[in-house]
């Protein structure tokens, strides 16, 4: 099992209920893993954020894992998580 | 269909007014016209191009203002409000199409027009009055010198109806100051000096009062079609969170990503961001939310801040106000940057040039180019939130360094020297947006080939930004940008807003936008048909500013962005070299078939777009 910290902003934090969540993630113990906890934990008021109800798939955006390294949800589902590891949702982002 | 025209959605005429003889004309629509560029900015470059000779001056009376709509405004289709106001730039010395939403451009419809041609110069200060049928050319002289609201304030009074919409410039404008923007009721039509050239026409206001409706050919497809996309806006992620924050929601996430761009883009991560970002503005200043006509995603926000020396009230901040005067000028207080909004509102100054060039005059502050005595006596450093503000007062005024600041970042470079124009963030003298584009290429050679320079309305990063497409790699990304160029120019052209991006695009035309013009227009485009409109339309523009004499040499990127990596954050090491835009450079003409070395249309392209028109100009 891996702990893992996310933290997020807008309209998934307020879903998620604060800027910072931890989350255990049991089985797999990947990003993929990852977002199947947390609509487990969070139903589809986080599935709807994440997942277009329109299309059924998981929309692209971009992750930052341990501060440093970006990573993507359309290529890096399948990435190793580790214990005590953060990850920031950084949402699809477009412009005023 | 309206006034006999064949296509829906259309009004059918066009309203000319001449301010010298102040004359008013009405003429038809032409029917082909419509069909080739459709509205908004394809339709306004196309009778730019016929009708302004090559070369003359931006702020001359043979520069015309057209102010234009397109099919769908008007109609229930949500995100389809905006309007264009487009001219020769006397900023960027090309064809510019400022957009803005809100309610004028569907008014300009209600009262029976696609769009208005506003051409000569007043010999005193003038409105223009648009009364359904009745239009004339008003005295002006106790409207000139006041700010736009105030003008507002009283034309709503003289005229008798609190429902009248209305652009109105402020002092910038009156002063041709070359990023002077114009204010449509609260929404800005901020880029590219628009309010300068309606300033050099003597016009201080346009007021529109309309009443009557819009005609399409089956009013059940677009109910259906108004429907399917309302529900979209309602529950596609990617554009949710804009209700409650507006297009603020992103900058904590955008910082996180080391891609806010901060301290006159010297690094893209800022370090006082925790206390500008969406949330933040939401619980301190927020009062309530504001829509444009007909739209579901209520993205406006308006703001007060009731007491002490920030006093502002204010629809906004916006994203760009919270880069420009946030990140970008190093101040970390939402109530001041509240504050910087109302002051360019008041002047009536576009607020993202506004804020790149007090960015770059504190960077020649701190790298001594500057001293006390350039600056009446400001410690101009980043962060120095009360001399940022002094400094809009001061641009507004043109008092002082804010009169060499008025004149924009490339040629204040210029008459200050001292290579200071390094860390100009430029591109065809237009200040650069909030959206990096050193990790995305594609973006990069977008920005560097858009007919306006630093606009994220002539390419968007979203795609490379998101993980939709690799940022890492150059391959294809020629391609992308020109077909990212496509569902922009088509959506400016119909006047849909570019928060749909999702909807409208993000890679290419969506059956989404194609239907949404079908729906209204009667045609049934498909979408190789509705490519071929949007590339005539990116088109013409490029002839435009080849006529002008832009050539490849002026497709370029700040030398920061090509000389300076990203310092640090998740995108540390970014930048695009300029060998890299180069490359990148060939293979998007490559794509576009355009001439390699002169960056301009090909004859074989012209002819196949049907612009043989343009031959004799540009190649």
């Amino acid at each position: 099992m891996a702990r893992v910290k996310v933290k997020s902003f807008s309209v998934i934090r307020d879903v998620l209920g604060a800027s910072v969540v931890e989350i255990d993630v049991v089985h797999p113990e990947t990003v993929g893993g990852l977002f199947e906890a947390l609509v487990q934990k969070y139903g589809p008021a986080f599935k709807n954020r994440i997942w277009d109800p329109n299309t059924g798939e998981m929309v692209p955006f971009l992750m930052k894992l341990n501060e440093e390294t970006i990573i993507s949800s359309t290529s890096d589902l399948d990435k190793e998580i580790q214990d005590g590891d953060e990850i920031v949702i950084i949402f699809p982002i477009g412009g005023g | 269909m309206a006034n006999g025209f064949k296509y829906g959605g259309y009004m059918g005429q066009l309203l000319r007014v001449n301010l010298i003889n102040r004359t008013v004309s009405k003429e038809p629509l032409r029917e082909d016209w419509a069909r080739d560029f459709v509205g908004g900015a394809g339709l306004a470059a196309r009778i730019l191009y016929e009708e302004l000779p090559p070369k003359i001056d931006p702020l001359g009376p043979e520069n015309k203002l057209v102010m234009m709509t397109g099919p769908v405004n008007g109609t229930i289709i949500p995100a389809a409000s905006r309007t264009a106001i487009c001219a020769k730039s006397p900023y960027t010395k090309s064809f510019f199409h400022s957009i803005f939403g809100g309610f004028l451009g569907p008014e300009l419809k209600f009262a029976g027009y696609d769009g208005l041609i506003v051409e000569g110069r007043a010999s005193s200060p003038v409105y223009i009055w648009i009364d359904d049928d009745h239009v004339e050319v008003r005295d002006a002289a106790h409207l000139w010198g006041k700010d736009p609201f105030k003008a507002q304030e009283i034309l709503r009074k003289e005229i008798g109806d609190e429902e009248i919409h209305i652009a109105t410039i402020g002092l910038a404008g009156e002063e041709k100051a070359p990023y002077a923007m114009i204010l449509c009721d609260i929404r800005a039509a901020g880029r590219g000096g628009m309010g300068a050239v309606m300033g050099s026409k003597n016009l201080k206001a346009i007021a529109v009062r309309g009443t009557g409706g819009v005609t399409v050919p089956n009013i059940l497809r677009v109910y259906n079609t108004a429907l399917k996309l309302n529900q979209l806006v309602a529950t596609v992620p990617a554009v949710q969170g804009l209700s409650k924050y507006g297009t603020p929601r992103n900058v904590a996430a955008m910082n996180e990503g080391g891609i806010l761009p901060t301290r006159n883009w010297q690094t893209e991560v800022f370090k006082g961001m925790k206390d500008i970002t969406g949330e933040v503005m939401r619980e301190k200043v927020v009062k309530g939310d504001r829509a444009c006509f007909a739209c579901s995603i209520n993205c406006t926000k308006y703001s007060v801040v009731p007491k002490g020396k920030y006093k502002a009230v204010i629809n906004g901040v916006d994203y760009e106000t919270i880069y420009g005067f946030g990140s970008i000028c190093e101040v970390d207080n939402i109530e001041a940057l509240c504050k910087a909004d109302e002051l360019c509102d008041h002047y009536g100054l576009d607020l993202i040039s506004t804020a790149l060039c007090i960015a770059w005059a504190m960077e020649c502050y701190e790298k001594g180019i500057f001293t006390k005595e350039d600056t009446d006596g400001i410690e101009l450093k980043f962060g120095n939130v009360d001399g940022m503000l002094q400094m809009i007062e001061k641009i507004g005024k043109r008092e002082g360094l804010g009169a060499l600041l008025a004149k924009g970042t490339r040629e204040a470079a210029q008459i200050v020297g001292k290579d200071s124009y390094r860390f100009t963030v430029e591109n065809k003298g237009l200040e650069w947006p909030g959206h990096t584009c050193r990790p995305f290429p594609a973006a990069a050679v977008g920005y560097a080939t858009g007919p306006r320079g630093g606009s994220h309305h002539d390419i968007r990063p979203t795609a490379e930004k998101s993980g939709l497409v690799d940022r890492r790699t150059l391959e294809g990304k020629g391609a992308l940008a020109a077909e990212v160029n496509h569902w922009l120019i088509l959506c400016d052209s119909m006047l849909l807003c570019h928060l749909g991006e999702p909807i409208w695009g993000p890679l290419r035309i969506s059956d989404n936008t194609i239907e949404a013009l079908n729906a209204v227009t009667g045609w049934e485009l498909d979408y190789e048909g509705a490519r071929k409109i949007a590339e005539r339309q990116w088109n013409i523009i490029r002839c435009f500013s080849a006529r002008e004499g832009f050539t490849r040499e002026d497709d370029r990127l700040p030398v920061r962005f090509m000389e300076e990596p990203v310092p640090e954050g998740p995108m540390k090491g970014s930048c695009i070299p300029k060998e890299t835009l180069e490359r990148l450079k060939d293979d998007y003409y490559a794509y576009r078939g355009w001439d390699l070395k002169t960056g301009n249309p090909t004859k074989e392209k012209l002819i196949e777009l049907g612009l043989d028109f343009a031959i004799k100009d540009v190649c």
